[in-house]
């Protein structure tokens, strides 16, 4: 069974990432802080599916430098590692003039050096195997611009630049490396816009919508599969028509 | 299998599966002159931490990538320890 790493997994999207994928028959192993009462009861319903697999490790990703030991005890129990979705992030928003220096310290640490680092020790292990997937979750805030969002959105930024040059350092062994650019989606992280902001989100949408958690997850599953072998160094925009 | 003759071994299986050139490895050998390029190298430490169970560039010691091949076996041999 090809395992698959998908980080801030316990909640959100993360959750409907790693529940999609283990449906599909991949063995999944979720990684955050702390489990959560809505993975308990996913992974339980996996379990009486009898397909894929659906596995939860605590780590803070904050600690970078406790990735590699991570990463080494993943492949020991896990292995082959064929994917890795970096969907972990924080979305603190705030006008940048009057954001805490260590709040956008903290954005980038999350958002931009833990993916990184944790691509590094991962996709190490894709190159031994000559395959693997690696699905950064970026925003179409990376794009385009919004209010309140200028730290998240370089970070979000970030993600692309090294989808595409990571995409040509690892082309040649086999491993695809993309990005998911959702829109605003209803999850959790957009919970604090208030009705009237979601209302005018939706209103500049071709389809007149949210997207869902689910439909990110579809975007992230089809990317990791064979289906999508020949596709690299690209972003998949999913927004509703947001940005069309 | 030794430490020397299991590095030995991943350097040249790496260098056909890249289709690169290996220089004779000599102790004395630049690591930037044995053919290999740093993609192969990523490989061959990826591998190495398969075969050997270490990884002297991810410790929490500040490691300098070694200059020549002797370099580089000695490194893993003093880790492995």
């Amino acid at each position: 069974m090809r395992s698959v790493i998908v980080t801030g997994g316990s909640r959100g999207l993360g959750l409907s990432i790693g529940t999609r994928l283990a449906a599909g028959g991949l063995r999944v192993i979720a990684i955050a802080r702390r489990e959560t009462p809505e993975f308990s009861t996913a992974a339980a319903a996996v379990r009486e599916a009898g397909r894929g697999a659906l596995h939860f490790r605590a780590f803070d990703l904050g600690e970078t430098r406790g990735i590699a030991a991570l990463v080494s005890s993943l492949h020991k129990e896990f292995r082959p590692l064929y994917g890795l979705v970096n969907n972990a992030g924080i979305g603190t928003s705030g006008v940048l003039a009057i954001m805490p220096d260590e709040q956008i310290e903290r954005l980038i640490g999350i958002n931009v050096t833990a993916p990184l680092v944790l691509s590094k020790y991962v996709v190490r292990h894709m190159m031994s195997e000559h395959a693997g997937r690696v699905v950064n979750i970026s925003s179409i805030v990376a794009s385009t611009g919004y209010h309140g969002l200028s730290a998240y959105s370089a970070t979000k930024a970030a993600l692309i630049g090294f989808t595409r040059s990571l995409a040509r350092e690892v082309g040649p062994l086999g491993i695809t490396v993309n990005a998911v650019a959702p829109g605003f989606a209803d999850t959790e992280m957009t919970a604090e816009l208030g009705e009237g902001e979601r209302d005018k989100i939706m209103r500049r949408s071709a389809l007149r919508r949210l997207v869902g958690p689910e439909d990110v997850a579809g975007a992230v599953e089809f990317l990791l599969s064979d289906q999508a072998k020949n596709i690299t160094g690209t972003t998949l925009t999913v927004d509703a028509g947001n940005t069309a | 299998m030794s430490i020397r003759a299991t590095i030995t071994t991943q350097f040249e299986q790496v260098a056909v599966e890249q289709e690169r050139t290996l220089a004779s490895l000599a102790d004395d050998l630049k690591l930037i002159d044995c053919g290999l390029d740093s993609l192969s190298f990523a490989i061959i430490v990826a591998r190495l931490e398969d075969a050997l169970g270490v990884d002297p560039f991810s410790s929490d010691q500040a490691v300098d990538f070694p200059v020549t091949f002797g370099d580089f076996v000695r490194l893993y041999e003093r880790f492995a320890k």
